[in-house]
């Protein structure tokens, strides 16, 4: 970076980052998609920003920043923002840190949102932690709770310390107010076709000439989303990367695939699927926990399930605290022996199962 | 990218830090250090200690995290060398041993013999301390460090360098791993597959090695649980043995109960050979031992925070191997100096005693620059002449007594031990006289009547000599 | 970039989760008793940048912010390869969140003339992950996150990785100087050779940097340049769970038909 960066366009009063709050206004949340699809967290996020956006009496704004999104800022005014903030170019897509960094950066100067919400997606991190910097904005990760104080202010909370304590982060002084939110704490409202409101082209500011970054090939396969599981079977450390067992039994029990960081940091699932603190947040009717020890950072991810079974041979393992039901055994023999007791269960009870849908718990 | 941060003063102005002054090459420490000491339990960290204060460069290789880190041993440490070498008061200790009590364990019985003399009260309280070896380890290998020599952790010794005979230095499992050295001492526990390997010693036969199990065990939510049960002051500890079938079945070996500072550590030690044929797994064992209705009470809701078990050598004076070679020799548990007759479980002294052997025997051959066994004699020879090697041939003939006499010492007597008990102080309507009579009659039986029992006494006489 | 390029690794010393026990007391995890380590994931990060060294040749520089014991740290980058290491130590640090940390390590990525800046994803204390792309922002360079493997096209100023993005994976180009962030687990850290770390531990003496050295005013760092306070803190209750322990799956079985799980 030259020293005429640097130098460039500084409209911010004091140096220390500082600035007039009041001249701040509005909650923005950014619409994170790849190619149209729109990850879930970011509807999440609107239902959730809908309310703080009303208690602060200002608008709720979709950023939508791809190529060819009109759709996606349509729909975003469906599931409940007032406006929507599009930079529709060829160099949007596909996600690249620079071009969206700078475009936002452009954005904030210009338009001086109070709060801006971000998924706390593999992008959304990339994101967030991007632009916080030129902004000199307060960012906080990883929230699992959103509020105002009486001052407006925006309360960021966090668990810390593995999870026995939420953390408030406020940001007093500097603006915006930022956020990623783990994905799966709030629950995406569904869109309303009758909803209106002004979808605004704004500037692009990025040329692809000016980039620093060329995405040569993207793939993209397992896009599965736990978040919306009725059931999970995750598979942690025990399984010592035989999977069989814990797929054989999400199978009987017709549920997802998930895992712990372990699972995923070995490379046996794909992170996707994480559940806890790094990964996703996750409320299933029944969440089975297979090989997981427990650590509360993965604890913390599933304890919103209305039933958690834990399949652990080590009796002393945290996850039988946080469970309604525990087998200490060897997952090799319980998880074939428990998916077979599934389907001659469900053989039975089957017809029952159909006249009474979980979905009505 | 016209990318601008506005606020940032990284502006590419500073001046270069410039790196290419630094040598931070990697030196070659082929023959940097006079001697290299396997392992950083007891017998190392002493021996490393001692060479490094007689001026030696010295350094400690050991394979866990920290020094300690792989250390099950339960309980009691004998400080009488050790006194004269560090500030034993500044070490972690947990209590000093204000009572030792013999327990010998029926299936439901026991009978024991309780010893607490007034003097253990008082400084030094009798040389004898709980500790976790885990922090002692940790506090002895820092005393050697002070002392000047040089700690390498989480490395492994997997063979010796040789030159014809003589030991050279060592290979570790680390890339680059092999470093020489004039002297290497061999520190390595029980599990001494380094000397093994090198031929610098047998293989311990089965029947000479005994396994080690121990659980630390805490008591939540019951403050002065340890003071209460086991009828404490202050820094005040016990040590419990125990021996019979009540203990560990029909295996050769005993239990015991040590009290740490807030733990207290349970543990048995038993001869391998029986663990294979006749015994289950040995957490089974302790798990039996610890419901034995003597036992039991005084653990009542304990949580185990540890558990751990190895393998020790307790073979006596006839087991221990060529203590000195060209270049090496070999000191502690890995030279089978480790006593355990039932009476006394003792292998942290002797392992602080040879390391210390070993280290002026080293220092004293550094000074005349040789290297040979023979240089290093006086080693064999201190020890020898030292209390360890003497206590080891003391209870040379008991070990072999007791093991053959081990039906009887530890099934039959015990049974017949309680019930003799339970018979003399029997409360009914029958005169005392006939309760004792039928006592007496019921340990005769079980020792073989008079004659048997003289035999016994004369079998054991050198107990009390 | 320079004739050889320069590759700065960022480590961190955070408490052991292995060690950090809880608290009985107040049920809360206590981590000022556990000993410190290097940040995991920063042992991947480590790795990675050696074996850019190894690919492309250059120097491998460690750098930890901190007090003066995050020396250990930077002994243990030394022992498993790193050329040289730097302890960036100044009381105007105190109190820094993200934004003057990636300030900070941006300011020494400049100073020590780096092409490559490699990080661990996050640091298992705080877990935010911003501070790599705050670096990369502080000073307009290109970001790779979740870097799962990388390829060093240095002839053509040019660092190829392919990142993890949920679900897939895309491979992507940045010219340098260039931020990366390795995907934990990725990049099998090498064991040390035990001379280096003899050398490490016994003899090496990182180079100490203060805030000026790196270009700094202190009123640029430290708790007055960070966005966010900790507002406060409160106890989550745990949640209440039945802890039946059954004995087989027939009765897990059972108990969960008692439940709505299964209609």
């Amino acid at each position: 970076m030259s020293p005429d960066d640097a130098d460039g366009a500084n409209d911010e009063p004091v140096d220390d980052g500082t600035v007039d709050t009041d001249a701040y206004s509005d909650v923005w949340v950014f619409v994170e998609e790849h190619d149209g699809d729109v990850m879930t967290v970011s509807w999440e996020l609107l239902a959730e920003a809908r309310g703080l956006a009303d208690d602060l009496g200002e608008d709720l704004v979709a950023l939508v920043i791809g190529e060819d999104v009109d759709d996606v800022a349509g729909e975003a005014i469906e599931r409940g923002a007032d406006r929507a903030l599009v930079a529709d170019d060829p160099v949007f897509e596909p996600y690249r840190a620079d071009p969206y960094g700078e475009q936002f950066r452009a954005l904030v100067e210009e338009r001086r949102p109070a709060i801006v919400l971000i998924g706390g997606t593999h992008t959304g991190r990339d994101f967030a932690g991007r632009v916080a910097v030129p902004a000199h904005a307060g960012l906080t990760a990883d929230c699992t709770e959103l509020g105002v104080d009486d001052d407006g202010l925006l309360e960021a909370r966090r668990p810390a310390f593995g999870g026995n304590v939420l953390a408030t982060i406020v940001c007093a002084d500097h603006r915006p107010q930022m956020a990623t939110v783990r994905p799966g704490v709030f629950a995406a409202a569904a869109p309303d076709p009758d909803r209106a409101g002004a979808v605004e082209q704004v500037d692009v500011v990025v040329d692809e000439a000016d980039t620093v970054t060329e995405v040569r090939e993207r793939v993209v396969g397992d896009t599965a989303d736990i978040t919306e599981a009725d059931r999970i079977v995750a598979a942690g450390g025990g399984c010592n990367g035989d999977l069989s067992p814990v797929e054989a039994l999400a199978d009987a029990l017709d549920a997802d695939l998930a895992a712990s960081r372990k699972a995923v940091d070995e490379g046996w699932v794909d992170g996707s699927r994480q559940v806890g603190q790094t990964g996703k947040t996750v409320r299933p009717d029944l969440y089975v926990a297979v090989g997981i020890s427990g650590a509360v950072q993965h604890v913390e991810g599933m304890n919103d399930s209305d039933v958690v079974v834990a399949i652990n041979d080590d009796p002393n393992a945290p996850i039988f605290d946080h469970a309604d039901y525990g087998i200490v055994g060897d997952l090799f023999e319980v998880c074939p022996a428990l998916a077979e007791r599934v389907r001659d269960g469900e053989a039975l009870a089957g017809s029952e199962a159909d006249i009474e849908p979980e979905a009505q718990r | 990218m016209t990318e601008t941060a506005p606020e940032t003063d990284t502006d590419g102005s500073t001046d270069r830090i410039d790196l290419t002054d630094r040598d931070t090459a990697t030196p070659d420490y082929d023959d940097a250090f006079d001697a290299v000491v396997v392992g950083a339990g007891l017998a190392g960290s002493t021996a490393a200690l001692t060479m490094a204060d007689e001026g030696l460069d010295v350094l400690l290789v050991e394979r866990g995290r920290y020094p300690g880190a792989k250390n099950v041993f339960g309980g009691v440490l004998y400080t009488p060398t050790l006194r004269q070498l560090v500030d034993v008061d500044a070490a972690p200790l947990e209590r000093y041993i204000a009572e030792r009590r013999f327990g010998m364990l029926s299936d439901e019985d026991e009978t024991a013999v309780s010893i607490s003399p007034g003097e253990w009260h008082d400084p030094p309280h009798n040389d004898s301390y709980t500790v976790l070896r885990g922090e002692f380890d940790e506090w002895l290998a820092e005393q050697a460090v002070e002392a000047g020599a040089t700690l390498v952790t989480r490395t492994t010794v997997t063979g010796l360098l040789r030159e014809g005979d003589r030991v050279v230095g060592i290979e570790t499992d680390r890339p680059d791993g092999t470093i020489r050295a004039p002297y290497v001492v061999l520190a390595e526990g029980g599990n001494s597959l380094v000397s093994e390997g090198a031929d610098l010693k047998e293989k311990d036969r089965r029947e000479n090695v005994a396994v080690g199990v121990k659980e630390v065990l805490e008591f939540p939510e019951r403050e002065h649980a340890i003071e209460d049960r086991f009828r404490l002051t202050g820094d005040a500890g016990v040590s419990y043995h125990y021996f019979g079938e009540g203990a560990v079945g029909d295996a050769f070996g005993g239990g015991f109960i040590y009290t740490n500072g807030d733990t207290v550590s349970v543990g048995l030690a038993y001869r391998l050979s029986d663990a294979a044929t006749s015994q289950p797994d040995p957490e089974g064992t302790l798990n039996a031992f610890k419901t034995h209705p003597a036992v039991a009470p005084l653990l009542r809701g304990a949580r185990t925070v540890e558990y751990t078990a190895k393998t020790i050598p307790e073979g006596g004076a006839d087991e221990i191997p060529e203590l000195v070679h060209d270049g090496a020799v070999i000191v502690g548990d890995a030279a089978g100096l480790v006593l355990n007759n039932g009476l006394h479980l003792e292998g942290t002294n002797m392992a602080v005693e040879s390391g210390y052997h070993a280290a002026n025997a080293v220092a004293s051959a550094a000074q005349r620059g040789r290297t040979d066994a023979d240089a290093l004699a006086a080693y064999r020879e201190d020890l020898e002449s030292s209390f360890v090697v003497e206590n080891l041939e003391r209870y040379e003939w008991l070990i072999e007594r007791v093991q053959a006499d081990r039906e009887l010492l530890f099934e039959e007597l015990p049974r017949a031990v309680a019930d003799a008990g339970s018979e003399y102080f029997r409360m009914d309507r029958a005169p005392k006289d006939q309760h004792a009579s039928t006592a007496k009659r019921e340990l005769l039986r079980a020792v073989g009547g008079y004659t048997g029992a003289a035999k016994l006494a004369v079998r054991y006489r050198k107990l009390l000599s | 970039m320079g004739d050889e390029p320069v590759i700065v690794v960022g480590v961190k010393q955070v408490p052991d989760d292995d060690e950090v026990r809880i608290d009985p007391d107040t049920g809360h995890l206590d981590r000022a008793s556990a000993p410190a380590v290097m940040n995991p994931p920063d042992r991947n990060a480590l790795e990675a940048a050696l074996g850019l060294r190894d690919d492309a040749g250059g120097t491998v520089v460690a750098v930890t912010m901190g007090p003066p014991t995050a020396t250990d740290v930077l002994e243990e980058a030394v022992a498993i390869g790193c050329d040289d290491a730097a302890l960036i130590t100044d009381r105007a640090f105190a109190g820094s969140d993200t934004w003057p940390t990636s300030l900070t390590l941006a300011a020494a990525a400049e100073s020590l003339g780096a092409d490559v800046f490699v990080c661990g994803e996050e640091t298992t204390d705080s877990s935010t992950g911003q501070v790599p792309p705050g670096i990369a922002a502080h000073l307009g360079w290109a970001q790779l996150t979740y870097a799962e493997e990388l390829d060093p096209e240095f002839d053509d100023e040019t660092l190829v990785a392919r990142r993890d993005v949920e679900g897939g994976h895309e491979v992507v180009a940045a010219e340098l100087p260039v931020v990366v962030a390795v995907a934990y687990g990725e990049f099998e850290p090498r064991p040390a050779g035990l001379h280096r770390k003899l050398y490490a531990e016994s003899e090496f003496e990182p180079i100490e940097l203060s805030a000026e050295d790196i270009g700094l005013d202190d009123d640029e760092v430290g708790i007055d340049a960070s966005p966010t306070e900790v507002g406060g803190m409160e106890t989550v209750e745990p949640v209440e769970r039945e802890r039946v322990v059954v004995e087989g799956v027939d009765e897990l079985a059972d108990e969960l038909a008692e439940t709505e799980v299964f209609g």
